[in-house]
């Protein structure tokens, strides 16, 4: 694979990023809640335990907290902090999954629609190397900004609260597999199904609404039936980083297979 | 060289392109006429190795079409393409757009600076190099996408429609382009409704209509079109004969331009000296009678219109 060609589509796609006033927002809106949820979660937590000891109810939930393996034994304000910031995680799958599937939604049919996918597919690039370098070009953005984000977050929260705790809450193995491992994953497994749909689409607007409706959705209630079980039980989260690891090189072996360039031409463009 | 034989390519089951063969010899330019609709797109991408053909083959630049997704890098490697619509990132300047088709194309470092260079100043947009393209004009971003199809020195190019869009000097910018590329040694195929464009540029011509209708040297389609034609050259306005050679029997058509006539004869050449006679009879001295043979207009709208 030529890197020189993976760079050159990586930061034409940054160009488009920026010039795009449907993509670029959300590369704002997301670093924030990826920062702000977190800190406020970390900050809130000893105000929430402590103004809670009065209220039955969040002594419940202080208690089921603690009786978790993690966090058996630590101070409840610690324990709660702990797992509201393994939940304020979640942020770091919806990230790629609303930012690398809206930049997946305009490549292929936004190459179509400037007319430039027939210039470029008469050079000797090969659809591996296109598809590789459309797939980078979507999720490297993406995975970068959340990895950023992921760790602007852990400094913050850890400066904010290691005076009160004595210890760093983060990263945790959770924090860190979730953020660094699955995050990426998940992100290259969103754009390649919203590059499928690109492929076979004329209107880009069709394709962010398809996206927007079916795609996000799905992915989000997967993470959800199973976020339970990623957050409390890390077999379960390690497992989910292989699955969706495996789905990945199925996804793109499949993109591959299925990418025919005069079908694209002929029919799609 | 290119050369197509047989090739075919139909779509669900409706025929695009029929059985289309032809050869054309380096350094020679070959134009390929058809109405809208024709197949000439279809034949482009076809020789491009873009589409499969559903029968026959080709060989473009010393390259037989393969099959497969990736079977046709060296073949497109050696071609450069003009495709109908100029197709560039408009956010990007025309530098950088020739920097990133560059890069595809597998040029790289100083060389590919100073062929993006060298073309951006050969068609007049170097001082717009850092414009964002989307602000071109038509014309310029036409052009922009001849300095793409040629920038990578290749030696067969295929232009589809490459004077569309631009004004008359920039036209003849375009077609000396052309000439100029010829006589380097390369093979151009060029689509084209500019049928004066195709009698200024052709080596060889070509009619599509699905099928191949003709396809042969300008000289050898006039002499074997329907009808003689003759030019006139008179010493007067040429307008003011032409209604009355119109009304004798054997004339099809005049069409005056300046001081010149050009008839369309249904007889043999032996109706010339009438046309003098009665030329002369009305006060229109005559200076020179030559023939001419039917125009390419006359050729391809026979062709056309025939096979309808």
């Amino acid at each position: 694979m030529n890197g020189g060609i993976l760079t050159l589509f990586l930061r034409r796609e940054i160009r488009d990023i920026r010039g795009n006033s449907r993509v670029w927002p959300l590369y704002l809106v997301f670093p924030v809640l990826g920062i702000g949820f977190p800190v406020v979660f970390a900050l809130l937590a000893p105000l929430w335990v402590d103004g809670g000891r009065a209220d039955r109810d969040a002594q419940v939930i202080i208690n089921l907290v603690q009786r978790l393996a993690e966090f058996r034994g630590l101070p409840p304000s610690e324990a709660i902090a702990r797992y509201l910031l393994r939940n304020a995680a979640g942020i770091f799958i919806l990230m790629p999954v609303a930012l690398a599937s809206t930049s997946a939604a305009f490549s292929i049919v936004g190459e179509k629609t400037q007319r430039t996918l027939e210039p470029i597919l008469a050079t000797p690039i090969t659809d591996r190397q296109f598809l590789v370098a459309k797939l980078l070009a979507c999720t490297g953005p993406t995975v970068v900004v959340t990895l950023v984000v992921a760790i602007v977050a852990t400094v913050l929260v850890d400066v904010l609260t290691a005076q009160r705790y004595h210890t760093l809450l983060l990263p945790d193995r959770f924090w860190a597999l979730g953020a660094f491992v699955l995050s990426p994953l998940v992100a290259i497994a969103v754009a390649l199904v919203t590059m499928r749909l690109s492929a076979r689409a004329t209107d880009p607007q069709a394709t962010v609404q398809t996206t927007a409706l079916f795609i996000i959705p799905a992915f989000l209630i997967t993470i959800g039936v199973f976020g339970k079980l990623l957050t409390t039980y890390f077999p379960a989260l390690v497992a989910g980083c292989v699955i969706v690891a495996l789905a990945d090189l199925a996804l793109f072996r499949s993109n591959v297979r299925r990418f025919q360039r005069e079908e694209i031409l002929t029919r799609w463009a | 060289m290119i050369s197509a034989q047989g090739l075919t390519r139909a779509f669900d089951g409706r025929v695009a392109v029929e059985d289309v063969s032809f050869e054309v010899p380096d350094g020679r330019v070959f134009t390929l006429l058809g109405p809208n609709g024709a197949g000439k797109t279809t034949t482009v991408r076809l020789l491009l190795g873009l589409i499969a053909p559903t029968s026959g083959t080709a060989q473009v630049a010393g390259h037989r079409l393969g099959r497969g997704p990736d079977a046709n890098r060296a073949l497109r490697a050696s071609c450069g393409v003009l495709t109908e619509a100029p197709g560039f990132y408009d956010r990007l300047s025309a530098w950088e757009n020739l920097l990133f088709f560059g890069r595809l194309y597998e040029l790289a470092g100083p060389r590919l600076s100073e062929r993006i260079e060298k073309y951006l100043r050969l068609f007049a947009l170097w001082d717009r190099r850092d414009s964002p393209v989307g602000t071109y004009s038509k014309g310029m971003k036409q052009r922009l996408a001849l300095a793409r199809a040629l920038f990578h020195d290749p030696q067969v190019v295929f232009l589809d429609e490459p004077t569309a869009g631009l004004d008359p000097e920039a036209s003849l910018a375009v077609r000396e382009m052309i000439l100029e590329l010829k006589r380097e040694g390369r093979t151009l195929l060029v689509c084209t409704h500019n049928l004066d464009e195709a009698e200024r540029l052709a080596d060889i011509v070509a009619i599509l209509k699905r099928r191949l209708l003709a396809c042969d040297t300008l000289d050898r389609l006039r002499a074997g079109g329907d009808g003689q034609q003759v030019l006139v050259r008179l010493e007067s306005p040429a307008e003011e004969q032409a209604p009355a050679l119109r009304a004798l029997p054997f004339v099809r058509d005049a069409v005056a331009r300046g001081n010149e006539l050009l008839l369309t004869l249904s007889g043999a050449s032996s109706q010339v000296p009438r046309v003098v006679q009665v030329l002369v009879q009305r006060g229109a001295p005559v200076l020179e009678v030559r023939p001419a043979g039917p125009s390419l207009e006359s050729i391809y709208l026979q062709a056309v219109r025939e096979d309808t």
